[in-house]
Formats: C-alpha cells, structure tokens, sequence
C-alpha cells in the first residue's frame, strides 16, 4: 500500500513539474491572440499562428493566398524583439518570396501584395536557441 | 517523459469520473451516425488541409467590391431550416448560413442578419456544438458592416474551437461538411453573381481559382469514404471536378523583391497567375454548383 501511495505520488509530483514547465516554457496560444491587433490598420484578420519551437526546427502553416489580395504577417515573439524568430513564405513549388530576416535584420512584419493565386507556406525558423516562441497573425485587405 | 506523466494522471482522473451528467449523456447518444467508424483519421493533416482554405467572407468582400448589387433570392432562405433532420445536413448548411450570414453583413442588410442568426444558432444547437456560438456577439457584429474584422475574428476562433471540439469527439467529418457546406455557398453566390456580369473578368478569375480549394477539399474527403453520405457527396465535387480539370492556372515564377518601409517588409510580387476560363466554363460550373447545393439546401 505504502509504495502505491509513493508511486501515485511521485506521478502526480512529476506532472506537477510539468505543467509548471510548460506553463513556463511556450505560451504561443496567447502569443497569437495578443498578435491579431497587432495587425495594420485596414487589415482583416484571416489566422492566427502558434508558434511553438520548442522541440522542432520549424513550424509550417499553409493557406491559398489570392491574386489582387494583399496580405500581412504578424510576428510577435515571447520577448521584446523580433530577434531569433524568421517568418518565411514560399510559393506551392517551395520558392522563397518572403522573409522577415532581410540583411541581418529582424523585421516583425511582412507586407505581400499577392499577384498569383495558390498555396503559400508560411514557415517559422529559429535563429537563436533561445528565440522559439512566438504568436503570429495574417491579415488581408482588397 | 513528461508526456507520459500526464498522459497517466490524466488516465487515472478520467478513469475517476465514472458519473456523467444527463446532458452530457443526451450529447452522447446524438453522435449517432456522423461518429466516423473508419480508420482514424489524422489530426494534423486534417488541421492543415482546413487551415488552408480561405474564409468564404473573403469572397463575398470582392462581390461588393465588384460593385454587385445585395440579392436576397440567391441565399438559402431559413425557412427551409425545419428541412434539415440529419447532422449530414445540419453541418453542411450550418457552413451555408454562415457564408449568407457574412453576405449580409457585408452588405449592410441586418433584418436578414438576424434571421440567419437565428437559423445558425439553432443548428449549431442541435449539433451539440451551440456552447461555441456567443450569438450575441455574432449578433452585434453581424449586424454592423464596420464589424467585418471582428466577425472574421470570432467566427475563425469559432471554427477553430468547433473543429478541435470535434476531433475531440471523433466527428471532424463534420468540420469538413461545415467548410464544404460555406465554399459551395459562396461558389454558388459567385457563379451567380458572375452570371448576371459576364464582363467582370475578376470575378471570372475568382470562379477559376477555386479550382485550387476544390482540390484541396476533394483531398479532404478522400477520408471520409466509408461515410455513405461523404462518399455520395464526394461523387458530386467530382462532377464539379470535371468540369475545373478544363481550366488551367499557369503560374510563372520570378524572384521577388523587398524592402524595409516604416518596420515593415514590403514584398513586390513578381510572380504571376493567369487562368484560362471562357464564358461556357463559368456557366456549366454555375450549373454544377446549383445542382449540388439544390441536394444540399433541400
């Protein structure tokens, strides 16, 4: 009886330390809502991305952007800057046409006024360990 | 390991909870048939088809910008709401509402917002998933056009949580119906809209690139085969298939350029997409759409 009694709680001890792990690790969930307003003036929300890195080297989401539309990605990471996090977009044959990472410099926001209608990939990359977390939102205006 | 340690708590907390509340019983009983009974179905690939699908909102925003007049007698009346006694239709014109619901707004006519309002709610109801529709907010948002942004909002978190639910309860077949049942609204509000515009060569192109959300929701179904009612619907968007496998999108790639304006990378696109569609194309997918949702509405 006394080693079950152990056994359940050192199960609950270490799911205890887990969630207190997670809850101090990748809030991406509420990284991507507090992203939505951040969106430009005349921009409607179209998505909000969840951004969470911590135990990959990429998160990927995809969505069929329109010809004549013109959309915006939000980048908003777990921190002051947008240092570390890059947003990428390709086109459905794996072209680059976008990223946020230009010279060097971290930019939290990409402008792209579509001009060929299809499937785009919206890809997250992490430059620096330390930077895997982030909320991201699209927006689109006519 | 950490996985594992609540993967057991949560195993020993639920396994606890013998005694489920009546309504939770009653939510139980009505999965009936919609509950899927092939092979599992994987969540994320599922996620990542129905992320990709634009809102059909987006599509009724380019039909005021056409300069298209507000038409009532092309939406799905809501007095055809007592028609709908199975989930298979109940799910499919939950999606139809919602697109006439965002043509509404759009348009600025909030009597008929609130009736479509109303009809939603109630189907969202008696799919046991009315618990996801603040109808007062969808209510206040709908009827006011300045409120595009919020409504575009709330019914994607809507959806999102909606779609999550259902997994959850092994029904995403009908997140896939919701989807289906918003995009042939919207196609038929297009297509009927084009007709009455011949001329208007962007929404022409807008009928042609659906071809790629098309694909993308054949895909989807391609899951739900032992599903007679998914699979009979599915022979449907594949007549409507046919009739898109005429049209070519020829897409032509060329480096983009970019540069830095206010903390903003702004993108100049220097790819393009033509689409070959003819008159005769737009009106037999016109025609197929009817015909599918003619089923679908009835």
């Amino acid at each position: 009886m006394k080693n079950i009694t152990f056994v359940f709680l050192f199960i609950l001890t270490a799911a205890a330390n887990s969630i207190e792990l997670s809850d101090q690790g990748c809030d991406s969930d509420n990284l991507a809502n507090a992203c939505i307003p951040k969106l430009s003036s005349g921009f409607n929300f179209l998505k909000s991305y969840k951004v969470n890195g911590e135990a990959k080297d990429k998160v990927e989401y995809s969505y069929v952007f329109t010809k004549g539309t013109q959309y915006m990605i939000n980048l908003c990471p777990n921190g002051a800057t947008a240092d570390g996090v890059v947003v990428s977009l390709f086109d459905k044959e794996r072209n680059k046409v976008a990223s946020s990472k230009i010279n060097g410099q971290f930019i939290s926001a990409i402008a792209y006024p579509c001009n060929a209608t299809g499937i785009y990939y919206i890809q997250y990359t992490f430059d620096e360990p330390s930077s895997h977390c982030a909320g991201s939102a699209l927006g689109f205006k006519r | 390991m950490r996985l594992i340690a609540i993967g057991i708590v949560v195993f020993l907390l639920t396994s606890c909870s013998s005694g489920k509340k009546p309504d939770e019983q009653a939510f139980l009983k009505s999965l009936d048939s919609t509950k899927n009974t092939g092979p599992g179905v994987d969540e994320e690939v599922i996620n990542a088809i129905l992320g990709q699908i634009p809102s059909p909102i987006e599509i009724s925003m380019l039909l005021k910008e056409s300069g298209s007049k507000y038409n009532e007698a092309i939406l799905n009346s809501t007095n055809n709401l007592p028609k709908y006694n199975s989930n298979f239709k109940k799910a499919l014109n939950l999606g139809v509402y919602g697109t006439d619901l965002g043509y509404t707004n759009i348009f600025g006519r909030n009597q008929d917002a609130i009736k479509y309002i109303s009809s939603i709610k109630s189907l969202a109801d008696e799919l046991n998933i009315g618990q996801f529709f603040d109808i007062a907010t969808i209510g206040r948002l709908a009827t006011n056009s300045k409120n595009l942004d919020s409504l575009l909002l709330i019914t994607t978190m809507n959806f999102n949580q909606i779609n999550h639910y259902l997994q959850s309860q092994s029904r995403d077949n009908l997140s896939v119906l919701l989807l289906t049942g918003g995009w042939l609204e919207a196609m038929q509000i297009t297509c009927q809209t084009a007709a009455k515009n011949p001329e208007n060569a962007e929404l022409k192109e807008t009928i042609g690139e659906q071809k790629i959300i098309l694909e993308q929701i054949m895909l989807l179904f391609t899951f739900y085969q032992s599903d007679a009612n998914m699979a009979a619907l599915s022979v449907d968007l594949d007549t409507l298939k046919k009739a898109y496998d005429k049209i070519n999108i020829n897409y032509t790639y060329k480096e983009s350029t970019m540069e830095i304006v206010n903390g903003v990378a702004i993108i100049k696109d220097n790819s393009t997409t033509t689409i070959d569609i003819t008159k005769e194309n737009v009106l037999e997918i016109k025609d197929i759409i009817n015909s599918i949702r003619t089923k679908i509405i009835s």
